[in-house]
């Protein structure tokens, strides 16, 4: 049975405009009006990145290609989803079609 | 010639090996993002009382037409990028382009994984916990509010060992730095504090010993389930926190946890979900949520669990 969809949205979700996690130099406000559970958010460990090696992607093949002779890019990581902490650097895609 | 379309960002790596999956297989592709459309993308769909959606999908290097997509692979794509306008104008473009373009492929009768309407249902862990909870799934008792005494009266219930998780995603930006929440084991002085829970919603559960967890990745009819063990404390209480920790082994299902997953997705009108479960020292397997748009690449790494052919099989009807 195909789910109800209460908005258009919802029943083709895309990445939103503005980046799949918004930039912000706001601090945290305070303890009043901040949700709870932030205050155990943190900086993941940025030992644990991966640096993805170059690439392009390749119209013919529809799938990424190095700049350097070798194995194809998808051949050489196998990165789950590890944050670096870097804001300029978001994670690779999370889980979830988002929007 | 019946076609898979697959709409992914071009730069999700673990596409590439469905799409490599396919093509060996002899399957024709068309890949695309939707931040092709409209600009390197074109679209000319037009139905009639003869025959349903039919028409181009074309880009500079290749065309498909609507009527010949046998199946399609959805995984997060980007936006639109439209051409310079103002904002109003973008705003009411968007909104034609997801209604024009995402409007015709999701009416396609064929096979999907999944349909993006059903995944985006999916992705709201109340749901998750519901709908496995009547599927015959094992879920622990779990708590969402912004009552700081339901808090208390919760944690008193279930003994005081409780952990706390984002409902939604948990990463951010803000003081230009990216943050994460992970589950957090509470301590009873982080409960002494409940200023903010009345912010919004906030989701508690009883934690469940575990002798391990275990990731299931369903594809189709197919399960595959790899153990996670965390050596280190912090992995133990979320892997997601520490993947250096972490060993992996491939696993059997057990048959009610099988049957419980099936109709889980059949419910959910779901053909690929990747399920975290805890697997207690009595070997309970306890439902925490499934994602339906779960990563899986790193699992076949660590396993050999042939995941990406087995998504290449559901996408050709071939599992």
């Amino acid at each position: 049975m195909q789910a109800l969809i209460s908005h258009p949205r919802e029943a083709f979700p895309v990445a939103p405009g503005h980046g799949r996690i918004p930039h912000s130099s706001a601090p945290p406000s305070g303890e009043e009006t901040r949700p709870w559970v932030l205050r155990f958010a943190r900086v993941p460990d940025a030992a644990q990145a991966i640096v993805r090696p170059p690439a392009v992607y390749d119209n013919e093949l529809q799938m990424s290609r190095g700049l350097y002779d070798g194995p194809l890019p998808y051949m050489q990581t196998h990165t789950p989803t590890v944050p670096d902490g870097s804001p300029t650097n978001p994670p690779p895609l999370d889980e979830g079609p988002k929007d | 010639m019946p076609a898979v379309l697959v709409i992914a960002a071009q730069d999700d790596w673990p596409t590439d090996r469905v799409v490599k999956a396919l093509t060996d297989g002899g399957a024709e592709v068309f890949r695309m993002d939707t931040a092709q459309f409209p600009q390197e993308l074109s679209l000319a769909g037009r139905i009639d009382a003869r025959r349903g959606w039919s028409g181009g999908l074309t880009t500079a290097h290749r065309a498909v037409d609507l009527a010949d997509i046998s199946a399609v692979y959805y995984r997060a794509p980007n936006p639109f990028d439209l051409p310079a306008m103002s904002e109003p104008e973008r705003r009411f473009a968007a909104a034609q382009a997801r209604a024009g373009l995402g409007g015709i492929i999701t009416a396609l009768d064929c096979r999907w994984m999944s349909h993006p309407a059903a995944m985006s249902r999916a992705e709201y862990k109340p749901l998750q916990l519901a709908t496995a909870r009547t599927a015959g799934l094992t879920v622990p008792a779990t708590l969402i509010t912004n009552n700081p005494a339901a808090v208390r009266t919760f944690v008193g219930e279930v003994g005081g060992r409780v952990v706390c998780k984002p409902v939604a995603t948990p990463v951010f930006i803000e003081g230009d730095q990216l943050k994460t929440v992970y589950t957090r084991r509470l301590s009873a002085a982080d409960l002494a504090d409940l200023r903010g829970i009345d912010t919004t919603a906030h989701l508690f559960q009883a934690w469940v010993d575990k002798a391990h967890e275990v990731r299931l990745t369903a594809v189709g009819e197919r399960l595959f389930a790899a153990e996670v063990h965390a050596a280190g404390s912090a992995g133990h209480i979320d892997w997601r926190s520490d993947y250096a920790s972490l060993t992996y082994q491939a696993t059997t299902v057990p048959d009610a946890t099988a049957e419980g997953v099936r109709r889980y997705l059949r419910r959910l009108d779901l053909r690929f979900a990747a399920f975290d479960f805890v697997v207690t020292p009595d070997g309970t397997w306890t439902f925490l949520e499934a994602n339906p748009c779960g990563q899986w690449d790193w699992i076949e790494h660590a396993t050999g669990l042939p995941l990406a052919q087995a998504i290449a099989d559901e996408l050709q009807g071939a599992s």
